[in-house]
């Protein structure tokens, strides 16, 4: 950016309607994302079909490769060919991929990786390698996917910055952690390696981190933006959020409200259950967050690792009869610390 | 001709630029790319592949490939290497606990091959939040100044919530793309 000609002050201008252009287009959003058309179960057989028969051709292509092996020239072509033909069923993915459900998703990918690899295979067996070079470099495949040694992976700490004051909980046991954050402007909580704690927290918070509970249950009031919980067991939460994003937990139940998809990974036994907290004005907070409507969205779970059209074992919908009852934090009494 | 320069001049003649958005799960890229394009993003879902944006930014088109962070997928990344003309490594500037992770993957792909010409533009998203590091902090934790010395790149702070920083962000690479692939022959 230093080496522009135009004044200071030009470029002040130039960013200036720049800002002015993105607000004005701001302005125009519409409000909401466009509708999925009706008919959405239908354009996915659409798509899975067409999918399927792209795929074949590919497969198709791959297999012709052996057989045109001799020609070096040809060879290359086809690869080419093969490999255009692979980019175009990814693009077909990426255009239908906000129609799709899920897991035709995460299962078009996997296919297309697949293929890839194929032809990757391929290529390295049938193009015969140069009988010899300088530089001993690894191949493309073997890079992508080169993992340094675990010694590596540790770096030291040494000059890690940590907010020591940011607003959360850490290390505890046995306690019953309250937090009320009304009035005031939270930015990011987090909670990490509490065991066998009950954690409240009144008001709202832009964003939540928990990592390491054990046998813990935690109350949150709405969250704006998203939570990440890593490392959760034998505990329940109780969150309000945009984004939920739920990674190796076990056995554990969460209560949700979220505007979007919850998502959990290298997780299992973790069950799912409406939102159920109340406090004196939670109402307003969760206004004021945006969650104010049930979305149902709480049983819509992602599983990351589950890539078939059939319900993951990973998690379940919490029976109606194993569910706690609505939790009110304002007739809690403090010194109840059992957990 | 090599194959390269024909692809630099088809290019050259649509003025079209490959940008890859890569960065953990959570960090924002998502938002950040439907708050340039001017969209709705009060409804966003976590990534579960890859969306497309093709986005006018001045006299360039702009094909945004905004992939997954999440673990499961990250494998993925490399699919989109190829043909890249600039890197965005987003980065949750509140998320102090996972900057590790942050640092070994920008590290990984920083080694790939495919990746070697591509400008990278580091946004240090997210700080509009309280506690939020700065993007002088997060230069240091990522220990940018011992990149490759010829790796073009840039650092900005920037929330996809208020929309700060991303058009300053976005005119450093599109900038510097330009200068590499456009002018320069
Ligand atoms: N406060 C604040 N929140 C943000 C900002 N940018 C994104 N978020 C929130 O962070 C969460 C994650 O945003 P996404 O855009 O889905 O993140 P992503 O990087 O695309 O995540 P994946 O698709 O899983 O890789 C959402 O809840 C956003 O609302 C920001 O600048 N400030
Ligand atoms: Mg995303």
């Amino acid at each position: 950016m230093s080496d522009h000609s135009s004044t200071a002050m030009d470029e002040e201008a130039e960013k200036q309607r720049k800002h002015l252009a993105m607000v004005e287009r701001l302005s125009k959003r519409p409000q909401s994302r466009p509708n999925k058309p009706e008919s959405s179960s239908e354009s996915t057989s659409s798509f899975l079909s067409r999918f399927s028969d792209l795929k074949t051709s590919i497969e198709t292509q791959l297999a012709q490769s052996h057989s045109i092996a001799s020609d070096a020239a040809q060879l290359k072509l086809h690869f080419q060919n093969t490999s255009q033909s692979i980019s175009n069923l990814e693009k077909l993915v990426a255009e239908n991929s906000y129609l799709l459900p899920s897991y035709d998703v995460r299962t078009s990918l996997k296919t297309i990786d697949d293929l890839k690899h194929s032809l990757q295979n391929l290529t390295s067996t049938l193009i015969p390698k140069k009988k010899f070079s300088f530089k001993n470099k690894p191949t493309k495949k073997d890079s992508a996917i080169h993992q340094p040694p675990q010694n590596q992976i540790a770096t030291p700490h040494s000059d890690f910055p940590t907010r020591r004051d940011s607003p959360g909980f850490a290390n505890k046991t046995g306690e019953l952690l309250i937090e009320k954050l009304r009035g005031s402007e939270v930015g990011e909580f987090a909670l990490s390696d509490l065991h066998s704690c009950e954690v409240r927290v009144i008001g709202s918070v832009r964003a939540l981190f928990v990592h390491r509970l054990r046998d813990c249950r935690v109350y949150v009031g709405p969250v704006t933006g998203s939570v990440l919980i890593e490392e959760a067991e034998g505990s329940i939460f109780v969150l309000a959020s945009h984004q939920i994003r739920i990674h190796a937990a076990k056995r554990s139940d969460f209560y949700l409200r979220v505007r979007s998809r919850p998502i959990i990974e290298d997780s299992n036994g973790v069950r799912f259950a409406p939102y159920c907290l109340r406090y004196e004005g939670i109402e307003e907070d969760l206004r004021g967050a945006g969650l104010d409507a049930e979305t149902g969205n709480w049983a819509n779970v992602d599983d990351f690792r589950w890539l078939r059209a059939v319900q993951s074992p990973n998690w379940s919908i919490l029976p109606d009869n194993e569910r706690i009852g609505v939790v009110d934090l304002s007739n809690l009494k403090n010194e109840d610390k059992e957990i | 001709m090599g194959l390269l320069s024909i692809i630099r001049k088809m290019k050259r003649k649509e003025k079209e630029m490959r940008i890859l958005m890569v960065g953990l799960d959570n960090s924002g890229k998502t938002t950040i790319v439907l708050k340039i394009n001017g969209e709705d993003t009060s409804v966003i879902s976590p990534t579960l592949g890859f969306n497309i944006k093709t986005i006018t930014y001045q006299k360039y088109t702009l094909n945004i490939w905004d992939v997954g962070g999440q673990k499961t997928i990250r494998s993925y990344w490399r699919n989109y290497f190829e043909q890249t003309d600039g890197l965005v490594w987003v980065v949750d500037s509140s998320d102090l606990r996972r900057l590790d992770d942050c640092k070994f993957e920008l590290d990984n792909l920083l080694k790939e091959e495919r990746l070697s010409g591509a400008s990278l533009l580091i946004l240090a998203n997210k700080q509009d939040i309280k506690g939020a590091l700065t993007p002088e902090e997060i230069a240091k934790v990522l220990n940018l100044e011992a990149m490759d010395k010829s790796r073009h790149w840039q650092i900005v702070g920037c929330s996809a919530y208020t929309g700060e920083g991303l058009l300053e962000g976005f005119d450093w690479l599109v900038h510097d793309i330009a200068s590499r692939i456009y002018m320069l022959d």
